[in-house]
């Protein structure tokens, strides 16, 4: 309390005094004697403060303190360190424990640690793991929600309508129908053909069930299993609901992202959009896996070489190989590796 | 310490002392803790790091002080975040209720931009005086919804109007004590500043376009397709990225050189009865401060954002100074009065930029 050990006595600080009234500076010397008693003495004026009156603001780095007095006047001081003396014993001396925190390097070293493992953990567990949960928790139509209009805009832009023999169009719709037989109703499955055009051998799921598959795929397929692998990968984006999640997950990234930046660039929309796109891509490698995972079970558990998958996949991928494209950061794992795990 | 006495013309710099490894004590320490305590402590941590800028700002040999309060800013945080679950939870019942919340956020932002500038203006102070803004709810209407319409109608030919009558709301309303500040830029500065950007966008695109086409040899365009397989190598991959490498430079220089012309615009009219304010910051230099910022910033992690605010910060006071007929002494505080800190914080949450 009040009656605490007396600070040294006859310590001085020189100081500038600002009455409150006016915006004038005055120079002043600030006397600390014993029992907390405080003098103040400038050029035309005197008075006396007890120490405990005073409202001095905490240290923050090497700033200037201010000393508020009981009678609305101020006074800036730059001598932090003998503040921080005369506060030494003082009850009222709150908030100078995160100077203290500030001024130790184990600690600074160990807040950089935390603060570095908090936001890998929460970016590679967290929030997926939070946008898994939710998924779980909304309904599918949330899902079909997502992908309105998107295959009208790639009709109009991307695609043209398949030429695709209908007998081959006839034999693969009824191996899709007896894949989605097992699957949970809930979900709208379709398989439409399209020519892909400009994006070559390839095939989508939207979260409305549909799943999209390029003639150029077909053409590249040797046989119709290779394609049942495919679709099976598809169906396991679809099952896992990962455009809801991704959709969750990302903004969330986003989010976080946009938040610890601040002004720290004039566009500092760019600050947050290539960060975000790394994070994207890497959650979208995660979700790659997964689907693969699914179609590894699906062949498994069906008797379908597992190979088959694998074939197609390398065959796409030395398509693909001279092909300049437009996107930056290839959203699959290894093609090496992902082939390798279907051919043991 | 000497005080400055003499009443006679001069011009006072301003000069900042914020050091990035000391900041970055101070930042890191903020971040932790409001991690550890599950942002409560957010609050906190913005109070303490405004003090550090403000402190470490000085003119004339006295420094700036920040007062707002940690709880005021954290229930007001809470009132924000309240607001927000209202809102999600409402439109995912109701989907239909959604224009109705667009039209009350419309509604609602003259308002809270008159909040949020009143609590900063009053939590700021400079030798024990307390800054001020002054508006009501109509004339920040007119600012930020009828010109905004009148952008739209005007398919943003009026936007550097807008430019120009935003700095007016924030300046002409601003006031030191009793002392209020005035604002006597023209419309036609900010048309200049537009034009002068827009010109230099229609140049540097022309450039662009006409280099561009001869480095790639093919352009094929595929969106990202979650079943795609693409192996990527090295000369093919600048090639993917040069769009990128050149876009964003000249994307960032425009921005720069609007954001920097604005602010010395805003500042050399802006005055007080024998003073007046001068900024003389350089396109080129804060092109490249924020062009080194960025890449610093994007390398560490994040953990040089201290060192890229404090460049920044110190920059551009260093070239702000005050002109002055008299000396510093003769303003007159003000009535105080508190606001709530509700405004300002629901204008952070919901993204709303206040500066100059």
């Amino acid at each position: 309390m009040g009656q605490t050990s007396a600070p040294e006595e006859g310590t001085d600080v020189s100081a500038r005094y600002y009455d409150g009234r006016t915006s004038g500076a005055t120079a002043v010397r600030l006397s600390f004697g014993c029992r907390g008693l405080v003098t103040l003495t400038g050029a035309a004026q005197s008075a006396n403060y007890k120490l405990e009156d005073l409202d001095i603001s905490t240290r923050i780095g090497n700033t200037p303190r201010l000393i508020g007095f009981p009678d609305g006047g101020k006074c800036e001081v730059n001598d932090n360190d003998t503040i921080d003396r005369l506060l030494k014993n003082q009850a009222t001396n709150r908030g100078g424990w995160l100077h203290t925190l500030e001024s130790h390097y184990l600690f600074v070293t160990v807040a950089i640690l935390v603060t570095l493992a908090t936001s890998t953990m929460t970016f590679k567990y967290g929030l997926p793991w939070l946008a898994e949960r939710s998924a779980h928790a909304l309904p599918q139509s949330v899902d079909r929600s997502l992908g309105k209009g998107t295959l009208d805009i790639l009709d109009r832009s991307l695609f043209s309508p398949t030429t695709l023999d209908l007998a081959i169009q006839a034999r693969l719709g009824r191996r899709f129908a007896e894949m989605i037989t097992t699957l949970p109703a809930g979900r709208d499955y379709r398989l439409l053909f399209r020519a892909g055009n400009s994006i070559g051998a390839n095939a989508f799921a939207l979260p409305s069930g549909t799943i999209v598959m390029t003639d150029e795929l077909v053409a590249a397929s040797e046989n119709d299993d290779e394609l049942v692998a495919i679709l099976a990968h598809e169906i396991g984006h679809l099952e896992h609901r990962h455009s809801i999640r991704m959709a969750m997950q990302s903004s969330a990234a986003a989010l976080i992202i946009a938040a610890v930046s601040g002004d720290v660039v004039s566009s500092s929309s760019l600050l947050v959009a290539l960060p975000t796109v790394l994070i994207h891509s890497s959650y979208s490698q995660e979700f790659e896996s997964e689907a693969d995972d699914y179609a590894w079970h699906y062949l498994v558990d069906n008797d379908i070489p597992t190979g088959s998958f694998a074939s197609i996949l390398s065959r796409i991928a030395e398509d693909k190989r001279d092909s300049v494209v437009s996107q930056y950061l290839s959203s699959h794992p290894g093609t090496r590796v992902r082939i390798q795990r279907f051919i043991e | 310490m000497e005080t400055t006495m003499n009443p006679s013309p001069q011009t006072l710099p301003f000069k900042f002392h914020g050091k990035s490894g000391e900041y970055f004590r101070i930042w890191i320490v903020n971040v932790v803790l409001s991690i550890l305590t599950l942002g409560i402590y957010s609050a906190w941590a913005k109070v303490r790091n405004k003090r550090y800028f403000y402190s470490n700002t000085e003119l004339d040999g006295s420094t700036f002080e920040y007062l707002a309060n940690p709880i005021a800013i954290l229930k007001g945080r809470l009132l924000a975040l309240g607001v927000f679950a209202v809102y999600s939870v409402t439109v995912w019942f109701i989907p239909l209720s959604e224009p109705v919340f667009v039209l009350a956020f419309i509604a609602g932002l003259p308002w809270l931009i008159v909040r949020a500038m009143t609590f900063n203006a009053r939590n700021s102070a400079f030798r024990n005086i307390r800054f001020d803004f002054n508006s009501n709810y109509l004339e920040a209407a007119k600012v930020f919804i009828g010109i905004p319409l009148l952008v739209m109608l005007t398919f943003g030919l009026a936007y550097p109007y807008f430019a120009y009558r935003y700095r007016d709301f924030l300046i002409n309303n601003s006031g030191f004590g009793t002392t209020g500040f005035d604002f006597d830029a023209q419309a036609k500065h900010f048309y200049l500043i537009y034009l002068k950007a827009f010109g230099a966008l229609l140049l540097l695109g022309l450039l662009v376009a006409v280099t561009l086409p001869a480095l790639i040899p093919e352009v094929q365009s595929a969106g990202q397709f979650p079943n795609q397989e693409m192996p990527v190598q090295g000369p093919q991959l600048f090639l993917m990225m040069l769009p990128l490498l050149v876009v964003f430079p000249v994307y960032m220089l425009i921005g720069t050189y609007i954001h920097t012309a604005t602010l010395n615009t805003a500042f050399n009219h802006a005055y007080t009865t024998g003073q007046r304010f001068s900024s003389k910051l350089k396109v080129g230099k804060m092109f490249w401060i924020y062009l080194s910022n960025f890449v610093a910033v994007l390398l560490s992690l994040g953990l040089l954002i201290p060192w890229a605010k404090i460049r920044i910060a110190r920059y551009r006071l260093e070239n702000l100074a005050l002109h002055t007929e008299d000396d510093l002494d003769g303003v007159i505080a003000g009535e105080q009065q508190r606001v709530k800190a509700t405004g300002e914080e629901l204008a952070e949450v919901l993204d709303i930029d206040l500066g100059f």
